[in-house]
């Protein structure tokens, strides 16, 4: 269990644009991380690196105080589970999940316990003398994970998208074990995923990721309720959240002509600047008198359970409105209320306040 | 029975067939005399000839033959040695092949891939004067340990091509996930690759094995008398009257090999035990 810090650590793999982009990045002993991000957003390089299977073109990699930058894997002590299931199908169940504490040099009499204990964790005990070539895709991959879990003296445990592979049903399930198991060892944990649910459930913070950039880091509530721009606001959110384009008069911003935030900050803007407000669609409330409030047209109401979104007209712009289901909205005449204290302004598309 | 399988098995006893009577054939002319085999085609022992031991007392030492038994020792030396230790060195050139980038001047790791196929490209008549005065250099023409140097030549290049193949279909990740348990590169090779790895070693082996004891043309230019290898043996046996007896026992006992081999591989890749699958 270590703190990781990533000291001005970029890494190219030999063109001039880099996977990963020089930054300071810590992780702090026994915390929870999510990396968020899209496919080749250098998510995996990074964990790459702090493992060590890669070695960064540029900058320090600390592990408990200790830079190990050059240091070969084995000897860094950190477990990594990969997107595809890894297994030695030579091997049996039990001989994967203990293969980590042997290459350790652990003893016969402690490897037993600690592997029939995970195994109950992940429920494989039923499996342990199977040869690992046999099992299913998803039970494979729990091998894989065990393996990244055997060990409780770890300084960190990576995982690059476990759960990729699991069936949907599974991954709730799973999620809650890794969680557990986590928790109960203190591990500093990296988790790496494009499933922002995943993310958002899982990590004490979120480091939101785009081409080889930590563009974002804060709590899954921060990120929510104050994205920095509007990537990770349009990336975080199912929909993302709405951004609106605003004309200034003097403390005031208009849109579509109606006053939506006022401020003294705002009469203080350089001229020309793009303004924008970003509300969430969970954020936007429904005018129940019929006279205040923004008028909208609602065209297209889609239900997602007990919630439904809501698209809606106002003027030449359409907004996303997430509302409870028992509200039954219908297409129609509307009138809606964008809360102030939700609404946050961005100047050229960067979040001000 | 179906039709299906009444038409599947028919296929295989038909080529069953096929397969066997040139097999068939050589045994019962191993037992036949002059006589037998010039009077036509007869199967039947006691029925359609008289069988005899002639060929294959001729095999050991009997009147006018040869003694099988020394040559036939030298190959089984000389092709085994040769073939484990281009296994060896091949698998461990290989995997670094697969794994490593290497770069000397212009030469990068498909280059060297490719110098050691191209060892193989040449007619092998033009391997054999350097051979022979490299040989002889050595003081090494005519004996065992001169003939292993040469074939490791010739096989390693096969052994080195399988395996890169192999190597190259089995995922880094295997090797990357045994050094996060702990693993030394070489270490992740010896006990997680290579263990995976059985399959394609084996048929590499059958290869080199194949490729070895069938080879004539050095095993004569590069020998005299003192280490005759099987093939050369075999050849010695054909006079003014050709001796099908004696060919035909000659040519069961050097195949008698080759299908034990064959059936045992097959026997081990077919258990699925060895299957190169990864995911």
């Amino acid at each position: 269990m270590a703190t990781i810090h990533l000291e001005q650590v970029g890494h190219s793999y030999g063109s001039a644009v880099y996977a990963l982009e020089k930054t300071d990045i810590l992780f702090e002993d026994g915390k929870t991380y999510a990396l968020l991000g899209p496919s080749g957003c250098g998510k995996t390089t990074m964990l790459n690196v702090i493992s060590g299977l890669l070695y960064p073109s540029d900058g320090r990699v600390i592990v408990g105080g200790k830079d190990v930058t050059r240091m070969p894997t084995a000897k860094r002590n950190i477990a990594q589970v990969f997107q595809f299931p890894v297994i030695y199908q030579s091997k049996t169940v039990y001989e994967n999940l203990a293969f980590p504490l042997r290459c350790r040099g652990w003893d016969k009499a402690r490897i037993a316990p600690r592997v029939a204990e995970i195994a109950e964790l992940l429920g494989l005990t039923a499996r342990l003398g199977q040869s690992a070539r046999r099992l299913t895709a998803d039970e494979k991959q729990l091998v894989s994970l065990g393996r990244g879990l055997v060990r409780n003296d770890v300084s960190a445990l990576l995982m690059d998208e476990p759960l990729t592979v699991i069936d949907p049903h599974m991954k709730f399930d799973l999620r809650r074990r890794i969680k557990q198991a986590s928790d109960k060892t203190r591990h500093t944990v990296v988790y790496v995923t494009h499933d922002q649910n995943e993310a958002m459930t899982f990590a004490d913070e979120v480091l939101v990721m785009s081409a080889g950039r930590v563009v974002q880091r804060g709590t899954p509530q921060q990120l929510f309720e104050s994205p920095c721009n509007r990537y990770v606001g349009n990336f975080i959110g199912s929909p993302g959240m709405n951004f609106l384009s605003v004309e200034r008069d003097g403390d005031r911003l208009l849109w579509q002509g109606f006053p939506v935030f006022s401020d003294e900050r705002v009469g203080r803007l350089a001229p020309g600047a793009e303004l924008m407000v970003g509300i969430r669609p969970e954020h936007v409330a429904f005018a129940k008198d019929g006279v205040t409030g923004i008028p909208a047209v609602v065209q297209g109401v889609q239900h997602h359970g007990n919630v439904d979104v809501i698209d809606a007209v106002i003027g030449s712009e359409r907004l996303k409105v997430k509302a409870r289901s028992s509200l039954a909205v219908r297409d129609g005449p509307l009138r809606i209320v964008l809360p102030v204290e939700r609404t946050r302004l961005y100047v050229d598309g960067t979040l001000l306040f | 029975m179906p039709l299906l399988s009444i038409l599947k098995y028919l296929a295989i006893l038909v080529w069953s067939g096929f397969v066997m009577a040139p097999l068939t054939w050589a045994l019962t002319t191993s037992f036949k005399t002059a006589n037998g085999v010039t009077s036509g085609p007869t199967y039947l022992p006691w029925i359609g000839y008289e069988p005899s031991l002639a060929g294959w007392r001729s095999l050991f030492g009997g009147a006018g033959g040869i003694d099988i038994v020394r040559p036939y020792l030298n190959s089984v030396i000389v092709t085994g040695s040769a073939s484990l230790i281009s296994i060896v060195l091949g698998t461990l050139a290989a995997y670094g092949l697969s794994r490593f980038s290497y770069r000397t001047g212009f030469v990068k790791n498909a280059d060297i891939v490719f110098f050691f196929i191209s060892q193989r490209i040449m007619p092998p008549i033009v391997l054999a004067i350097p051979f022979f005065l490299m040989l002889q250099f050595l003081d090494l023409l005519d004996t065992r340990l001169g003939l292993v140097l040469v074939y490791i030549a010739l096989l390693l290049p096969i052994a080195v091509w399988i395996m890169v193949d192999f190597f190259d279909g089995v995922p880094r990740q295997i090797d990357e996930m045994a050094m996060l348990d702990g693993c030394t590169p070489f270490e992740a090779f010896r006990r997680v690759v290579l263990p995976n790895s059985l399959s394609g070693i084996l048929v590499a082996a059958m290869f080199c094995l194949i490729f070895g004891w069938n080879d004539f043309f050095f095993a004569f230019t590069l020998t005299f008398t003192d280490t005759q290898l099987l093939p050369v043996a075999i050849v010695s046996l054909n006079s003014s009257v050709t001796p099908w007896w004696s060919l035909s026992a000659s040519a069961l006992i050097s195949v008698a090999p080759l299908i034990v081999i064959a059936i045992v591989v097959e026997r081990l890749l077919s258990r699925g035990t060895l299957a190169g699958a990864i995911r």
